[in-house]
């Protein structure tokens, strides 16, 4: 069977990817309220969350 | 609120990604119970996780997220007074009842325990009552797509229907349920930054309680009188109302939640599913609740913060959304709508599983075709899994039509739902209890709700035969209503308990307390003990309410 984890890391780390690099790519984008890149913040928290994920189903197997 | 391509690539992505792990599983189907029961073989960290996300629907998000704006932290009682003592309760005591009994559903429980009558009452309900609320769960979608996005409502009703419809048809329960570890990592990954930036924009949070009024950051310090508080409730009916007989008839004898924990690959892993989900689930407050309250600080800031306003008063149901909007660039947006989407998703899907599995084995088997082939019965699951869908469309089509009739519905729903615990109860724990005792005990609990909202007024509701007391809230005429429900059904259950034949203690073994063999605490290689585990949750719990009293 298996792992939920592997799917689910690489399903966190690409959204993480994808944040991040829309972050770099579009430094200026903000919302109203916001005077700071939330998209690399939470895109980098994201990709660390997969990648928790990722190790740890690699360490299962 | 415009979205980019980036938003509609995580989303698209996202669809991908349920899709992919539906497909996954589609091999492990080989039976109507791999379908319908997932076989009893799930990890315990995936049912306790799943055993969340079910409950987590939309309307749950962006609801809490209301009521936080509009009632402050005493919101939380739903979880810190109801959900967790109930789910702890479940997991210790009922589940080995469920679980040993080898039931493959709530309603068959009760089909073992009582008989044939009390089991078709309560599956035909239940039945009836899942597909409507996955059709107004699907309806409000609909609406709240339209109203941010300006989305077609047929186009995102048939987009979401059809991605659920295919993940189930390909993996049944366990493609639901392992799909909602995924929902459930991104409704929280999704809205926390959301609660985060809103609470730290307010001034963290002895910012917002200096700006707001006190009432609102306090839970349980203005509880004295119903008038005391916005939501209008005292500390009994709010304990007894919605701490008991509310928040237990849910969590202890809803099969929607119940059914996560019964595909545990172990009793042990089925008790400790619902007491290890309790504690991300007494952290879900500072996630859906508090963003609610700081949309009510910002609007009082002026700093371009507003909630909308509606007859005469301001429209909390949109707090949620304007939050993101106000907090949330192209990127973290897609992220958003996609959470929003997922719990969507993760609420529907656990209807239609329940739904699946009350129709295969409870109705069509018992009622239609009893001696057919485990081919047919797989057949008949899938089969149902699209009409079941299909009904949920047509319903969600049916509330945007008749919105009267819906609430109608849902009122009755509640009537049917008050009484439940009492019966589950005492068919666990006495086993003198009997099936007439039961069937009139809930028929007769039902009957007691009707005839309590029919007597007492509350904001303009209810008092269709004469009105005796007039409630300071709907909500409070609600736990007082589950409060009479709760209490006929049980005396009455005993009453006609007493005075019909019970069932010989051979055939209740595996069923009521005292002629169960209860399981080893350690048990299918899980160190962990349910009544440690229980105890830590219950500190917490109680912190909880101590650090917001």
């Amino acid at each position: 069977m298996w792992d939920l984890r592997t799917p689910s890391g690489m399903f966190f780390a690409l959204l993480g990817l994808i944040l991040v690099m829309t972050g770099l790519l579009h430094p200026t984008a903000r919302a109203p309220l916001l005077d700071f890149n939330v998209n690399i913040y939470a895109g980098a928290a994201m990709f660390l969350f997969g990648g928790c994920l990722l190790w740890l189903s690699k360490r299962r197997s | 609120m415009q979205l980019h391509t980036v938003d509609y690539l995580i989303l698209v992505l996202y669809f991908a990604f349920v899709i992919g792990i539906g497909w996954l599983l589609k091999r492990r189907v080989a039976t109507s119970s791999d379908f319908l029961t997932s076989s009893r073989s799930v990890p315990l960290w995936i049912t306790s996780l799943a055993f969340l996300a079910a409950n987590l629907g939309a309307q749950e998000m962006v609801g809490m997220c209301a009521s936080g704006a509009k009632y402050g932290i005493m919101t939380s009682h739903f979880y810190w007074v109801g959900a967790i003592p109930a789910m702890i309760f479940v997991g210790i005591f009922m589940m080995p009842f469920y679980y040993g009994s080898r039931a493959r559903s709530v309603p068959e429980y009760l089909k073992l325990r009582f008989d044939e009558k009390t089991r078709a009452f309560n599956a035909i309900t239940f039945a009836t009552m899942t597909v409507f609320s996955s059709g107004i769960s699907m309806y409000a979608l609909g609406l709240l797509f339209q109203l941010m996005l300006g989305w077609s409502f047929t186009a995102s009703v048939l987009l979401s229907a059809l991605i659920v419809l295919v993940y189930t048809l390909l993996g049944g329960l366990t493609s639901a349920i392992y799909n909602e570890v995924l929902q459930f990592f991104l409704i929280v990954l999704g809205f926390a930054p959301l609660a985060i930036l809103s609470v730290l924009k307010a001034g963290g949070w002895e910012g917002m309680a200096g700006r707001i009024p006190a009432v609102m950051t306090h839970s349980w310090s203005y509880m004295k009188a119903p008038a005391d508080n916005p939501m209008g409730v005292e500390v009994f009916g709010l304990v007894a109302g919605l701490g008991f007989v509310l928040s237990f008839g849910y969590w202890c004898t809803d099969f929607l939640v119940v059914q996560r924990a019964m595909a545990a690959d172990s009793m042990a892993a089925a008790r400790l599913t619902p007491v290890i989900a309790t504690f991300p689930k007494m952290l879900l407050p500072f996630i859906v609740i508090v963003p609610g309250i700081a949309a009510l600080a910002l609007h009082d800031m002026n700093i371009g913060y507003a909630l909308p306003a509606k007859n005469g008063g301001l429209d909390y149901d949109q707090a949620l959304t304007t939050l993101m909007a106000q907090f949330y660039p192209t990127g973290m947006l897609g992220v958003g709508l996609t959470a929003l989407m997922a719990s969507f998703m993760s609420g529907m899907a656990g209807n239609v599983t329940a739904f699946n599995t009350v129709w295969t084995y409870d109705i069509y088997q018992s009622y239609f075709h009893p001696q057919a082939n485990d081919r047919h019965y797989l057949l008949v699951a899938r089969l149902t899994t699209v009409f079941g869908i299909a009904l949920s469309i047509g319903t969600a089509y049916l509330a945007r039509l008749y919105n009267n009739i819906m609430d109608l519905l849902q009122l009755v729903f509640g009537f049917v739902n008050a009484p439940l615990f009492a019966t589950f109860l005492l068919g666990m724990f006495w086993r003198r209890a009997t099936g007439h005792g039961a069937f009139s005990g809930l028929l007769a609990g039902t009957g007691a709700a009707a005839l309590t909202h029919g007597l007492t007024t509350a904001e303009g509701k209810g008092g269709w035969l004469i009105s005796v007391h007039t409630f300071t809230s709907t909500m409070a005429q609600n736990f007082w209503i589950a409060i009479f429900a709760w209490s006929t059904c049980f005396l009455l259950t005993i009453l006609v308990s007493l005075a019909t034949k019970r069932k010989a203690d051979s055939d209740l073994r595996n069923l009521v307390f005292g002629l169960t063999d209860l399981p080893p605490e350690e048990h299918g290689g899980i160190r962990l003990r349910p009544a440690t585990v229980a105890i830590a949750a219950g500190a917490v719990c109680l912190a909880l309410n101590f650090l917001f009293w």
